[in-house]
């Protein structure tokens, strides 16, 4: 971890079947940071998470947590300590019940926190005499993320963590892990299809995209370099065939123009300006819209 | 702790297996009044046979589940379910093996120890049965059950949830064949080892048969390890 990256992956690649599922997948995560991992519905973001973990060997490329590659079968059991870990099904053994997947789980993690244990079988009123097919998946899913937050994780990589999950249960769970990356620095990687959630409580953003990472950096800086003008013609209007360089896409609907840019703004301004009867209005952008625009035009 | 899961994901097998033997006795008690023991053998030892034929099935069907619920030691995009939680403890896979593999050899042991000692309360008390020929006869049961037990663990780390159960039962199928069509030589011939050359009819131990079934399940068991070591990572 010399360059501060916790989790590092360069040119991985996956296929099954002769299908790719990573395309040389390059990835960074900071260590302390909150990093979303987005994607669509078989992008690749299971079988990232399922390389890094160790439960699936990659074609070619590398992977490293911890600074060591994932690879390393002598060390593999030390990484996979210090890791918290969220699947995507969110299943467990089905013939245990939630105090025996507790009892179960405990001795393999000497930072094991009692404390939090307790803390979050009060918050998530789990019932520790049911057993796992008797829960919601809901349930199942907060099960889950006390068994990875109680391990005294370094890292936890949570694959769709609020899956399953209430509104109000959302809520808590983010504010938790918000208080956890806060207090203890613990790094998060966690892939999600709430944008909205994402765009809460992350402070680095990697989109992957057939298996490529297609964009990653800070969320705020993200936020910063894109811009949505929104043009308002008096009368209808032929717009230019060709618009100012950083112009990422142009979308019409009736007299109102919408440009998403990512750099250039001015000379942007200035251009739909010099058009007959114009109002140009500046506004933030949201993650959802900085995702769907790089996931359409990738 | 996996020794903990080991026992949760066997003791409803091991309650269905007491279940089986239950059903073993009272078709053996009824059948084997009725029946004309096989050419060699007494009277009384014809309840012992067809026991016996029973075993195999019974244990290589027990032996297969047994491995069936355990997680996969190989590493595929199909790992889902519990698997995926399992493989993510700090845990490697050899101990998981190791540790799996060895619950159900001792599930197993352990039914036909049952078993032997059921055979031993039904069938008429003679020479032949006698308590030290039960457990003679359990031991050479479980050594020679021992090697189509390794065929479901080398399986294991090799095939999917739905082929591992059958494991043993094919090659147990394979093997009934093997022995039936060909002039298997004794000390290879599992099947008679656990029947016609069993010690309560043979009076004598398949030593055979048994070193052979043992040097079977420890190049199975060697075979498996090196599979899940190179999985390792």
């Amino acid at each position: 971890m010399m360059n501060g990256y916790i989790i590092e992956t360069s040119q991985l690649k996956k296929s099954f079947k002769g299908q790719p599922a990573l395309r040389g997948l390059d990835l960074q995560v900071p260590a302390g940071s909150i990093f979303g991992f987005l994607g669509r519905n078989g992008a690749g973001k299971t079988t990232t998470i399922k390389a890094l973990m160790g439960l699936l060997r990659a074609d070619s490329g590398t992977a490293s947590v911890f600074g060591t590659p994932v690879t390393d079968a002598d060390r593999s059991i030390e990484i996979r300590r210090r890791i918290g870990f969220v699947t995507e099904d969110k299943e467990l053994y089905p013939y245990m019940t939630v105090e025996q997947m507790i009892r179960f789980t405990r001795p393999f993690f000497p930072k094991w926190r009692d404390d939090l244990e307790r803390r979050y079988l009060d918050m998530f009123e789990l019932p520790p005499k049911k057993k796992i097919p008797d829960l919601s998946k809901g349930m199942r899913s907060k099960l889950m993320l006390l068994l990875a937050i109680s391990r005294g994780a370094e890292l936890l990589i949570l694959d769709e963590p609020t899956d399953g999950l209430d509104p109000a249960a959302t809520e808590d769970v983010l504010r938790e892990l918000m208080a956890i990356a806060a207090s203890k620095g613990t790094t998060m990687f966690f892939s999600s299809h709430q944008l909205s959630e994402v765009e809460l409580i992350a402070d680095h953003i990697g989109i992957i995209d057939r298996g490529k990472m297609i964009v990653s950096g800070l969320l705020d800086d993200m936020k910063a370099r894109y811009q949505r003008l929104q043009v308002v013609f008096e009368n209808s209007v032929n717009l230019p065939a060709h618009w100012a360089d950083g112009v990422e896409s142009v979308r019409q609907e009736g007299r109102v123009v919408s440009i998403l840019a990512s750099r250039n703004i001015d000379a942007i301004i200035e251009q739909a300006r010099s058009l007959p009867g114009t109002a140009v209005e500046l506004y933030p952008v949201t993650l959802k819209e900085i995702f769907l625009e790089h996931v359409r035009s990738n | 702790m996996l020794w903990f899961k080991g026992w949760l994901e066997t003791r409803y097998r091991m309650a269905f297996s007491l279940c089986f033997i239950g059903l073993v006795m009272v078709v053996a008690q009824i059948g084997g009044s009725k029946q004309p023991p096989p050419p060699g053998a007494r009277p009384d030892e014809a309840i012992a046979i067809m026991i016996d034929s029973f075993v195999v099935v019974f244990f290589s069907m027990l032996a297969g589940a047994g491995i069936n619920t355990q997680p996969a030691f190989q590493a595929t995009k199909g790992l889902h379910g519990s698997t995926l939680f399992t493989l993510s403890l700090p845990v490697s896979r050899l101990r998981l093996l190791a540790i799996r593999s060895t619950i159900g050899w001792v599930a197993m042991a352990l039914m036909i120890i049952l078993l032997c000692i059921a055979m031993g309360l039904i069938a008429p008390r003679s020479a032949s049965v006698t308590t030290p020929r039960i457990f003679e006869q359990a031991a050479a049961l479980i050594a020679c059950t021992t090697g189509f037990y390794y065929i479901s663990v080398l399986l294991g780390t090799l095939l999917d949830d739905a082929w591992r159960i059958w494991g043993s039962m094919l090659a147990f199928g394979a093997f009934w064949l093997l022995q039936a069509y060909t002039p298997l030589p004794n000390s290879l011939n599992l099947i008679r080892a656990m029947g016609l050359g069993s010690p309560i009819i043979a009076h004598v131990m398949p030593w055979g048969a048994m070193a052979f079934s043992l040097g079977l399940a420890a190049v199975l068991f060697v075979a498996a390890w090196k599979i899940a070591e190179r999985r390792e990572f």
